[in-house]
């Protein structure tokens, strides 16, 4: 339990930081930026509570925001993907899952995690964009964002997955 | 009744996230362009580090090329020294200094000062661009103030705090300006259009107006922030609004916002004065 809330300090931190110095400043052909921190939503416990895990999701959401000056924008986004997080397991891997270990490749399958990263990734996303582009419209434009960044942070993510040997551990358990 | 708390309890999670997004709504709606939360944004101390350090580490990519831009700056401005002398001379030459005169109104303080910042995180990807730089109210920024790089228009202060402060930049759909073409005076309005952050818009320009593509955009002196002639960009192409009686430029900008490193400040002495001015008659009308 301990460890487990000390790792996801961890990764908050690291995250965060990653996202800040480095992936903000990013952006292929002038569409696509990596939102690599939503991977900290990704790996929270399997079976942690609803509300700690919206709570969670919108804390993250905002500290990024306060570092891209967007009050709200990132929240917003964040508090939907965390809010889908759990249909979205029982819809992709079923109900029964260890509810103290991070979701992986290892516990979901290559499959199943990948098509667990893809929703969120496009659920969050989706919001991000449309809520940003309330005050300049251009549908192209907008859904060429989407895809670009969708495909760009589901690479990345599921790259880091399969490198992080902190789930690889785990999951010998 | 027991029935319908359990629901309500079961169910908590669907209010929480109703709360959580109401919350993340209000910070967007609430978040005018010149009154924000100062907490919520990279202008508080501790987030103003934070980014400063990515800013520090990215200044040195961008330093033969900003030292470049200063050796070209320093030589046209030695020839405009040159020049200048020499018309010095030749007026000192001409004209008969009358001695006996006594200036009365001291010499005041010129109305436009300068204090230059090192911009410490920047984006242009976004729709919403801001830029955060490394001065802040103890240097004597306020909010409003313009904000100019070494070729041209960067954008216009939101936010102070003691050490850093948030600009808006041209690249922003809530940054608005008025601008004219380089010896004519009628003003069009510049914004951004969120598709290349290397062109603006200026729209509105009057029909009559006479320009060609290539000719210099610059500030038209109307807003406060800026004074008369500051170089924005050139044109690069242009066409007819749908009403027919007016012109919409591209114009091509002059700074490079991906290599912004070094910006200016423009302190305008006289501003505070004009904007409560322009306020009173706005009340009394």
């Amino acid at each position: 339990m301990i460890n487990n809330v000390l790792k996801g300090f961890i990764y908050f931190i690291v995250l965060v930081l990653i996202q800040v110095w480095i992936l903000n400043n990013i952006h292929f052909f002038r569409i696509a930026i990596p939102f690599l921190y939503i991977y900290f939503i990704l790996k929270l416990p399997a079976g942690i509570s609803r509300t700690s895990l919206l709570l969670l999701s919108f804390l993250i959401g905002i500290v990024i925001d306060i570092f891209s000056n967007t009050p709200g924008l990132h929240a917003s986004a964040c508090t939907f993907a965390g809010f889908c997080r759990q249909p979205l397991i029982h819809l992709f891997v079923g109900r029964d899952v260890i509810p103290d270990l991070p979701p992986s490749y290892r516990m979901f399958g290559v499959g199943g995690f990948i098509n667990y990263t893809l929703a969120i990734v496009i659920l969050h996303h989706t919001v991000l964009y449309l809520v940003e582009s309330f005050t300049l419209f251009d549908p192209v434009f907008l859904v060429l964002r989407i895809v670009g960044s969708v495909l760009l942070t589901t690479l990345l993510i599921c790259t880091i997955e399969a490198f992080n040997l902190d789930t690889q551990k785990s999951g010998e358990k | 009744m027991r029935k319908l708390l359990d629901f309500l309890v079961n169910r908590r999670h669907w209010f929480l996230f109703l709360l959580l997004e109401i919350i993340s709504f209000a910070f967007i709606y609430r978040s005018s362009v010149y009154q924000r939360n100062i907490l919520l944004s990279t202008a508080n101390i501790i987030t103003g580090s934070v980014v400063s350090i990515s800013g520090t580490m990215q200044s040195y990519f961008y330093l033969r090329q900003e030292n470049r831009d200063l050796l070209v700056r320093n030589g046209e401005l030695e020839m405009e020294l040159l020049q200048l002398r020499g018309k010095l001379n030749e007026m000192t030459a001409d004209t008969v200094t009358f001695t006996g005169y006594h200036n009365e109104t001291p010499a005041s303080q010129g109305q436009f000062d300068f204090v230059t910042a090192k911009v410490v995180n920047n984006s242009v990807a976004r729709i919403s661009n801001y830029i955060t730089i490394n001065k802040g109210a103890k240097d004597g920024i306020g909010t409003h103030m313009g904000v100019v790089s070494d070729k041209g228009v960067v954008g216009i202060v939101s936010k102070v705090s003691d050490h850093y402060s948030v600009v808006i930049p041209v690249l922003n759909p809530k940054f608005k300006l008025s601008g004219k073409v380089i010896g004519s005076s009628h003003f069009g309005s510049l914004s951004w259009d969120a598709r290349s952050p290397r062109f603006a818009n200026l729209s509105e320009l009057p029909r009559h107006v006479e320009f060609a593509e290539g000719d210099t955009i610059v500030t038209s002196g109307y807003s406060a922030a800026f004074p008369e002639g500051i170089v924005v960009g050139t044109i690069s192409s242009f066409k007819k609004q749908s009403d027919d009686n007016f012109y919409t430029l591209e114009v091509e900008l002059s700074t490079d916002f991906h290599a912004l490193n070094n910006v200016r400040v423009i302190k305008n002495n006289d501003q505070t004065e004009q904007l409560n001015l322009e306020r009173e008659a706005r009340e009394n009308d």
